[in-house]
């Protein structure tokens, strides 16, 4: 078993390193060899300011983490080195702002609300998939159904945008942004800040839960309806099991195969958390890449990417090695 | 001549399966009188409304009256014309997409489940990376240096990021068909492969193509209107995510309530046709599935 289960790690951390280094190449190509080249572009700017050629070219370098002098092959082998080291080079708009401190800080505030946002959608979906397959031919199980889909339809943003005219404007419940009210809490592991940040982050994370749990009903729904009719119930039944027992029984079962959708859900939601971040002005990667963009900082750009694409790998792997330990059939087959 | 028939009378009886199934519940219909009224804006659109539509200081978010049914907006356009030639660039380019993921995913599907081997497991791969790559981010990273604005860029890159999932759903219905027995016969007579996918295999997937085919239509939609919202292309076209856009982040429509429905309008419209698709896709399942037909 054991041996399985490492199979399929090394399987996944192949992959996973295969896809950061084409990710990786892309933002190098992007930064380096696309019509506009911004590596170029800093340099002549800063001889045009009246640096010396060597010094400007020495300030990119610092910038971006190679030395763009030279045959192609080098900068790119350099670049890759840096990335080895999680050297991320310097952001362009804050000057001696090293990337890799400000994606990493970023990072722990998007995890805690996709985190949340996912967990809290998965119970709620997993609970009234469950209903709206039990009753599917009745009212109940229709409206359930089409406000799951609806839900599961309608851009993160539209929900985001309603719940925060609702509940930042209309009645001032929520704070309109950040993370923490720093006048009236300082960090530390104490109740009032926790629940400052737990506070300043409910509205996003109700964004990300409303717009996720339409696919986790719809999946649960499916599924419950296809062990409806196994055996195994029926013969729990005609054993005279309470319907509690059985109805443990059923959702054991049905649930296996919503963790694969995890793995899909947590890709859209790291991709949605620009425009949820962006709507509540909260400090975490997808605000990030939005800022770094409307700046044109390159260097804190192919940072923030790199760091949401590692985060989905990362979130991806998890939910499949999840997924193996809870299902014995997918475990014996790796 | 008689297959000629037959085919006819196979084709008259799918489309009395497709009638039956959206007069069982009115809301389906109801569903392809949303999506239909949305295709007939994007095309009549430009017919009704200048290119440039007029602006009229004095009626700056105008109360709702008959000459704007959904007032106007900070710049006293009318918010309704807003909406109307807002869908006809989305709609367009979500087209041209679609075509081209429905074009890629149902080849690589069908090539990768029939033949399988290792021209399968690569392509496969392919699609995994695809489908985990992080699509909107990198959309509005490329922003950067493609200009998205142009139709054909926009259309080729949501069509090149997007075709994944329906690769893999074809595929794995293309597996399960192939073992079946009338592939199995087909195979057994000695007909050709390429009448085994294209008269066999390809009218079975079909259904699958179909609704795949318009979830990612609405999922171009709503990435062009994202990107518009964010502000990260260049706002020269009439689009729902320029409004929100400007009613979100600048004119203060979450404020003040005279610009509520210039806020209201496009949030409305993404709801109605979301709603449509639904209800469309609700049909789709029935007719390509009679096993989920209710007695």
């Amino acid at each position: 078993m054991m041996t399985g289960f490492a199979r399929r790690l090394a399987g996944h951390l192949t992959r996973g390193l295969v896809m950061i280094w084409v990710v990786t190449t892309f933002t190098f190509v992007l930064i380096r060899l696309m019509p506009g080249d911004p590596v170029q572009v800093q340099i002549e700017r800063n001889i045009a300011m009246g640096m010396p050629p060597d010094q400007a070219e020495a300030a990119a370098a610092v910038t971006y983490g190679f030395v763009p002098h030279g045959p192609m092959w080098k900068q790119y082998l350099e670049y890759m080195g840096g990335i080895l080291r999680f050297d991320l080079g310097v952001s362009v708009e804050s000057q001696g702002v090293p990337v890799a401190d400000r994606v990493l800080g970023a990072m722990p505030w998007t995890v805690v609300l996709v985190l949340t946002g996912i967990l809290v959608s998965f119970l709620i979906g997993v609970v009234l998939g469950v209903i709206a397959a039990i009753k599917r031919s009745t009212v109940v199980g229709h409206s359930l159904s089409i406000a799951g889909s609806l839900l599961h339809g309608v851009p993160p943003f539209v929900i985001g945008i309603i719940l925060a005219a609702l509940f930042t404007r209309q009645w001032r419940l929520f704070p309109s942004g950040g993370v923490y009210n720093a006048d009236e809490v300082a960090p530390g592991l104490y109740f009032d800040f926790i629940g400052n940040v737990l506070y300043h982050a409910a509205l996003p994370a109700a964004a990300y839960a409303l717009a996720t749990y339409g696919g986790w009903l719809l999946a649960m729904r499916s599924s419950v309806a296809s062990v409806l009719g196994d055996d195994f119930l029926l013969a729990a039944e005609l054993r005279g099991l309470t319907s509690l027992t059985r109805f443990r029984y059923l959702a054991r079962n049905a649930i296996l195969p919503l963790f694969t959708v995890l793995a899909i859900s947590f890709g859209l939601v790291f991709g949605g958390s620009i425009f949820i971040e962006r709507i509540f002005n909260y400090p975490g990667l997808g605000m990030l890449l939005f800022s770094s963009i409307g700046s044109r900082d390159y260097s804190m750009m192919s940072g923030a990417f790199l760091m949401i694409t590692v985060a989905v790998i990362v979130a991806n792997i998890l939910a499949d090695l999840l997924y193996s330990a809870i299902d014995p059939r997918v475990r014996r087959q790796a | 001549m008689t297959e000629r028939v037959a085919r006819v009378s196979v084709r008259k009886q799918f489309w009395r399966g497709v009638w039956r199934a959206l007069r069982r519940r009115p809301s389906r219909l109801i569903g392809l009188f949303i999506v239909l009224l949305f295709i007939f804006m994007a095309i009549a659109g430009s017919w009704f409304y200048p290119e440039r539509l007029p602006y009229d200081a004095e009626n700056i978010y105008a109360p709702i009256s008959w000459e704007h049914p959904l007032s106007t907006d900070f710049e006293g356009v009318d918010v309704l014309a807003l909406v109307i030639t807002g869908t006809q660039g989305v709609l367009l380019v979500a087209g041209a997409a679609g075509l081209l993921t429905m074009l890629i995913g149902t080849a690589v599907g069908l090539y990768s489940g029939y033949n399988r081997g290792i021209g399968d497991s690569i392509l496969m791969r392919i699609a995994d990376f695809v489908l985990t790559i992080p699509g909107f981010p990198l959309l509005i990273v490329l922003t950067t240096t493609i200009s998205l604005g142009s139709w054909w860029k926009m259309s080729l890159v949501l069509g090149l990021i997007g075709w994944g999932s329906l690769a893999r759903a074809v595929r794995s219905q293309t597996l399960s068909l192939r073992e079946r027995g009338f592939i199995e016969a087909a195979r057994g007579l000695g007909l050709p492969t390429r009448h085994i996918v294209t008269k066999e295999l390809l009218p079975n997937v079909a259904p699958f193509i179909a609704t795949n085919l318009l979830m990612a239509v609405t999922g171009y939609i709503y990435a062009q209107v994202g990107l518009y919202f964010l502000g990260v292309l260049p706002i020269d076209t009439s689009n729902w995510g320029v409004m929100l856009n400007a009613a979100v982040f600048q004119s203060g429509a979450l404020i003040s309530p005279d610009a509520l429905p210039y806020l209201l309008a496009p949030l409305g419209a993404i709801l109605l046709l979301t709603l449509g698709v639904v209800l469309i896709v609700d049909a789709l399942e029935e007719i390509f599935n009679p096993r989920l037909r209710e007695s």
